[in-house]
């Protein structure tokens, strides 16, 4: 497969939930620190470069983006400006981004479309809260806050559209109902910051952690006192980590060690894949819900890459 | 939303999979859209803006075990850091500072301070005679404690984007002049500024061994460079003619290095055994022509 080279610093990667050949980017200008950030819209083509169907520019950097759930055009992204931006591909560029709800008074880390009920998605800020929006308002729904740190990642649960967690630098992961005033439960999961979590796609009670302390850690809510399971394996902080979405004990991370790791959390050797194809930090990885196997990633090199499992992601 | 199809993407692997391993500890979903549901259950809050200072965690009933750290854009840092720590306060960054915000102006660096406080100035329109005149204007501390008395205290908490061209409704002495180009742009720049610090900050914490990494590759750097230079600057003197090391190793004796004298040093360094004796009488060219 072959690899995209970006004019920014890769933040995020995100398969499209609809086409099984197209991915989002998120970038940012000088490590996201300061500058402009770029959103790609990639399509994969079975044989041939990839290519850029379009790409928006926004006055701060861009660390994460979301793809709807109910419309195959719209894209959603967070900006550091601390604003959210909603991006309509059916349009012109100079009708784009379609709305920018700023309530956030930080940088927003993460996004995330709600994929059950489809019409709601999550943002989190370094301003330490988690905001739910819905595409019929123009204001948020509603504000969590309760951390007391920045919060970098606030995930759906992808079997119940109430529940959502999410992972803070205050060295917690908390589990959140909508319906609820306050979260339901408080994990206090890592010894340092936590910087990603993610529900395993297959048991809703099941869920990653990943921490500045080199570790992943899977945890069941239902006894959470301790870990289902440790992966270490990671010399540097883990950036992101996520699910597969076939295989139930798949498990796929990127870490400022520069390398993508696979692992099966059930299996004694969990460590069951290694990929260095990146020269700086790894910092977004996704894996195709519509392609078993196929995986992206970028990071700070300004590459994306995306190939399929066992294969060399330099392999032209 | 033009092209909205209201069509849900291709069904999820995971769909129609066993759900659960057990019973999980959720509330049943409820029916209808997300926010029926939470305006349903009495939770919603519209377009809450929520600053951060203000933000009190202990007041939601879930202490956290552990202290949390200082958010690194909120730390006072040293003298030389004053610029970052004070205009991070200064500027508002979320609209409503209390009074411990106000009483962090005391660490500012002097040379800084003016700046901050000069704008204050602008808004509140306070010190009407001399408005950008006196010196003592953008760096007296008198000058500010004046307008923190004021009424115009609110006007601190003025956020940095916008307000600053902005009339105060409560300014008892009419309009304001606009503010000038030059603090704005600087106020600008100083935004920028504590944006980049707030962020490299994040970085590190995110990553600390990393920053580790990079300041031993960067200490490491300067060590090379130092050693690069180091050497060009030998080969620039050798150009020139200069000897930078001087040779130490045998100096040779004022007579040359066959001259019997430098032999007769040498042969006195080797220690006691110089006292002549036979078995020497050849070991030494030169000792015949000292006549043993």
């Amino acid at each position: 497969m072959p690899f995209f080279k970006t004019s920014f610093n890769g933040y995020a990667v995100k398969f499209s939930p609809f086409f099984e050949n197209r991915l989002a980017v998120a970038t940012s200008q000088n490590f996201g620190i300061l500058g402009n950030g770029r959103i790609h819209v990639l399509d994969l083509n079975p044989s041939g470069p990839i290519t850029e169907i379009a790409s928006f520019d926004t006055a701060d950097g861009v660390y994460d983006c979301t793809w709807s759930e109910n419309n195959e055009n719209l894209l959603v992204s967070a900006i550091a400006d601390g604003s959210v931006k909603l991006w309509d591909l059916a349009l012109p560029l100079t009708q784009n981004p379609i709305r920018s709800l700023h309530e956030h008074t930080r940088e927003v880390h993460s996004v995330d479309w709600n994929p059950v009920r489809r019409d709601s998605f999550l943002s989190s800020s370094w301003d330490d809260t988690i905001k739910l929006w819905t595409i019929d308002r123009p204001t948020s729904v509603r504000t969590f806050k309760e951390h007391a740190y920045c919060v970098y990642s606030a995930i759906w649960n992808p079997r119940h559209g109430d529940v959502f967690a999410s992972a803070s630098g205050d060295c917690t992961l908390r589990i959140w109902d909508v319906r609820e005033p306050n979260s339901t439960m408080i994990l206090p999961a890592h010894e340092f910051e936590i910087l990603s979590c993610d529900w395993n796609k297959y048991d809703d009670c099941l869920i990653a952690t990943a921490s500045v302390d080199k570790s992943i850690k899977v945890w069941d809510v239902r006894s959470f006192r301790v870990p289902v399971t440790v992966l270490n394996g990671h010399t540097y902080a883990v950036r992101k980590v996520k699910f597969s979405p076939h295989r139930e004990s798949l498990i796929a991370s990127c870490s400022y060690d520069m390398t993508v790791c696979l692992w099966d959390y059930q299996v004694e050797d969990a460590l069951v894949g290694r990929y260095d194809h990146h020269t700086e930090f790894a910092v977004g990885v996704d894996m195709s819900v519509l392609v078993e196997g196929l995986f992206a990633s970028t990071g700070w090199d300004e590459l994306v890459y995306v190939w399929q499992h066992g294969t060399d992601p330099r392999a032209p | 939303m033009s092209s909205s199809t209201g069509n849900g993407p291709p069904p999820k692997p995971w769909e129609g999979a066993r759900a659960s391993s057990g019973p999980a500890p959720f509330k049943p979903p409820s029916p209808g859209s997300t926010s029926d549901v939470v305006e349903a259950s009495g939770t919603a809050k519209p377009g809450e803006i929520v600053n951060t200072p203000q933000r009190n965690p202990s007041a939601t009933g879930t202490a956290l075990a552990r202290p949390v750290p200082t958010r690194p854009w909120e730390q006072n840092y040293g003298s030389s850091y004053g610029v970052n720590a004070g205009y991070g306060s200064g500027m508002g960054y979320n609209s409503g500072y209390g009074s411990g915000t106000l009483g962090s102006y005391g660490g500012y660096g002097s040379s800084y301070g003016g700046g901050m406080y000069g704008n204050s100035m602008y808004r509140g329109g306070y010190g009407s005679s001399g408005m950008y005149g006196g010196s003592g204007m953008y760096g007296g501390s008198g000058m500010y404690g004046g307008g923190l008395g004021g009424p115009m205290t609110g006007g601190y908490g003025m956020g940095m984007g916008g307000p600053y061209g902005e009339q105060d409704p409560n300014n008892p002495y009419g309009a304001p002049p606009s503010p000038p180009g030059f603090w704005l742009s600087a106020l600008r720049v100083m935004h920028g500024v504590v944006t980049f610090f707030g962020r490299v900050a994040m970085l590190i914490d995110q990553n600390t061994q990393a920053f580790h990494l990079f300041m031993s590759a960067l200490l490491q750097l300067f060590d090379r460079s130092g050693m690069l230079y180091g050497e060009l600057a030998r080969f620039v003197f050798r150009l020139l003619g200069i000897r930078t090391k001087s040779r130490k190793v045998h100096p040779e004796g004022p007579h040359g290095p066959g001259h019997p004298s430098a032999t007769h040093g040498h042969n006195h360094i080797e220690g006691p055994k110089a006292a002549p004796s036979g078995s020497w009488d050849n070991v030494w060219s030169d000792d015949a022509v000292r006549g043993n």
